[in-house]
């Protein structure tokens, strides 16, 4: 906050901000706290001794405006809420990024009772999912602007959870920027590249600067701690909420048909009901391989709704493929047994329900 | 008027039509309505209803107001904007706002179908090149003290810039009458046509800044030979924010409309 006044308006945006602050950290506490039940005997979550000490190493920092009594009154709130969400156990659903990412929106509407839990890498989802830290993962795995999102797949191929639902999410971006920005003196814009490619016109049009930056939402999340000057962020609706920053223009993007689809992965596969299957195979390095599985598709009159190849060894790949169909459906059963025996390595990865926000 | 390079009608064959939308002004006559200002959410939607419904073609409203006074109400601003495209996507009707600050051109050409120079900037050149550069279509009001050359060689400024699309609009000049706000100039409209191409408005509501005229001075500028109106209509007028005074309701630009269409019908059978 250059060149400005210091007043009660001032004053007054500086507290909405640290309040933001503060309310990120409960958020990522209770989220921590959450964690932890995954390690605890259910039994054993009071532990006032832990409690003690944690609060007399903070009332040990009291000073004439953060009063001791004021510490403890604080943490007695903060402990007594921690130990229920240990309790209640939600169920939790990592997805890749900061939160007020897209996959976040994304989770959110495939069911608004998951807690959203921010992972730094997408190895992290598949790790935790597997370990049975997080009971499902939320994971991008192809943009109509973008393309597939690779490394998603390759993770898939290593690993052995299932497909257990997917949703197809619009991708409107908005400009964002700290209250009180003036938006005439904005000149730089950070997102992420892609981000920044979808919105190429945009900001050639208000002649700003695009400044790459690792992740919309982190953008957003940077530009409220950091407040550069005459500098915005390109980024969802959810991460202006979530980092209290101003919507200077919604649907920025140059074409209204960007849309992300997403997986949505766990331990354990569906019983069985959904309008979608998803598996995955190799097969041999010669001429025609890929097509003979895919002739097994086309004789029975199957829609496949996405091929995508990651490469498993040098100059062997492997194939992703999502189609219509229900397992219980003979004809898909058939199907894929044949599949099983003219590939290598087949996996199916699940029948799960395909949703679309759009 | 030997200044005209692009303006002067001798610069093109026929009449220049600016295309907004579906509507064609300059071809088909236009009427163009809406609140003087921005003042919410609710009152531009209402505003856009009354308007769509009495047959407008295009949705007016100010959220940058350049006023006398600098303690008036200066509008809504980005905020006002805002509400006015939803009001217009909304009823379905393209809209026009006035920009009066060069840094604002490009932030207001994100919102608006065409956007307007007030008759308070028709000779701030700089920001002329700027609507100029930014390519939607101008409505450009004629100054309260200028002549048709000048106001003429405003125009050139946007045309040289490379956008064909400007509109004039009469909205009346300085004179020492005091009865009406302005004087309207109805000669400005066949001068205008002897001398360009370009097509041309009249806004009776700022002319006359009555609202008991803005009725009579329609009709005169629709049988001087006028390419469309420009008229300030509020739903609720006694609460308006700015020039209540001349707006009319929603039954009263039904009526205007009503009997605009009718004269230019008998004025065309001529």
């Amino acid at each position: 906050m250059k060149d400005e006044k210091i007043d009660l308006s001032y004053v007054r945006r500086k507290i909405d901000q640290l309040d933001n602050n503060m309310l990120q950290l409960l958020q990522k506490r209770m989220e921590v706290a959450r964690i932890s039940a995954v390690f605890k005997d259910p039994d054993k979550i009071d532990d006032p001794k832990r409690e003690s000490e944690v609060v007399k190493a903070l009332t040990d920092r009291e000073n004439a405006l953060l009063k001791g009594e004021f510490i403890e009154s604080l943490y007695s709130l903060i402990f007594k809420e921690s130990k229920r969400i240990q309790r209640e156990t939600t169920t939790l659903a990592a997805f890749q990024g900061e939160h007020g990412a897209y996959s976040e929106s994304a989770c959110r509407l495939w069911n608004p009772n998951f807690a959203p839990m921010p992972c730094e890498e997408f190895a992290d989802i598949f790790r935790g999912v597997e370990s049975g830290i997080y009971d499902y993962g939320v994971i991008p795995v192809e943009n109509t602007l973008g393309g597939m999102v690779g490394q998603v797949n390759g993770l898939m191929l290593f690993s052995d959870v299932f497909v257990v639902g997917a949703i197809k999410l619009p991708i409107h971006h908005c400009l964002l920027a700290t209250p009180g920005t003036d938006y005439r003196s904005i000149r730089r814009v950070y997102s992420h590249p892609q981000a920044l490619s979808q919105c190429r016109e945009y900001l050639r049009r208000q002649n700003f600067e695009p400044m790459r930056y690792y992740d919309t939402a982190g953008a957003a999340k940077m530009l409220s701690k950091e407040n550069p000057a005459s500098s915005a962020a390109i980024a969802g609706k959810l991460a202006a909420s979530y980092y209290n920053l101003e919507i200077i223009q919604e649907d920025i993007e140059d074409l209204d048909t960007n849309q992300t689809r997403f997986l949505i992965i766990a331990k354990e596969p569906t019983r069985g009901d959904g309008n979608k299957c998803s598996i995955c195979f190799c097969t041999d390095d010669r001429a025609g391989a890929l097509f003979k599985v895919l002739q097994i598709f086309a004789d029975k009159n199957i829609n496949l709704t996405r091929i995508d190849s990651v490469p498993e060894h040098p100059g062997e790949f492997a194939f992703f493929l999502d189609f219509d169909g229900n397992l219980k459906d003979p004809n898909i059963q058939e199907v894929l047994s044949r599949v099983e025996d003219v590939s290598a390595n087949y996996r199916f990865l699940g029948c799960y329900e395909e949703r679309s926000a759009l | 008027m030997k200044n005209l390079k692009l303006a002067a009608k001798s610069a093109k064959e026929g009449k220049t039509v600016v295309e907004v939308g579906d509507v064609r002004i300059g071809d088909e006559f236009v009427v163009i309505a809406g609140p003087c200002s921005v003042e919410s959410e609710q009152q531009v939607l209402e505003s856009a209803i009354a308007v769509k419904e009495a047959g407008a073609k295009v949705l007016r409203g100010g959220a940058f107001k350049p006023r006398t006074s600098p303690y008036a109400f200066q509008g809504l601003g980005l905020k006002g904007l805002k509400f006015l495209k939803k009001a217009g996507n909304e009823v379905g009707l393209p809209i026009i706002t006035e920009v009066i600050d060069p840094r604002d051109v490009s932030w207001v050409c994100e919102y608006a179908d065409i956007v307007q120079i007030g008759a308070r900037n028709m000779q701030n050149f700089s920001l002329l090149q700027e609507v100029g550069k930014a390519g939607k279509p101008v409505l450009l009001k004629r100054g309260m003290y200028s002549t048709i050359a000048e106001w003429l060689n405003c125009a050139e400024y946007i045309l040289a810039e490379g956008n064909p699309n400007v509109i004039l609009c009469e909205r009346g000049i300085r004179t020492f009458e005091t009865y009406t706000r302005n004087t309207l100039d109805l000669s400005a409209i066949p001068s205008v046509k002897e001398v360009s191409h370009l097509p041309i408005v009249v806004d009776p509501s700022h002319a006359t800044g009555k609202l008991s005229l803005v009725e009579p001075m329609s009709l005169a500028a629709v049988a001087a030979g006028a390419d469309g109106l420009i008229i300030e209509v509020h739903a609720n007028p006694c609460e308006a924010l700015c020039d209540g005074a001349q707006s009319l309701d929603g039954p009263g630009i039904k009526q205007l409309i009503e009997k605009v269409n009718k004269l230019n019908a008998a004025y065309k059978a001529l």
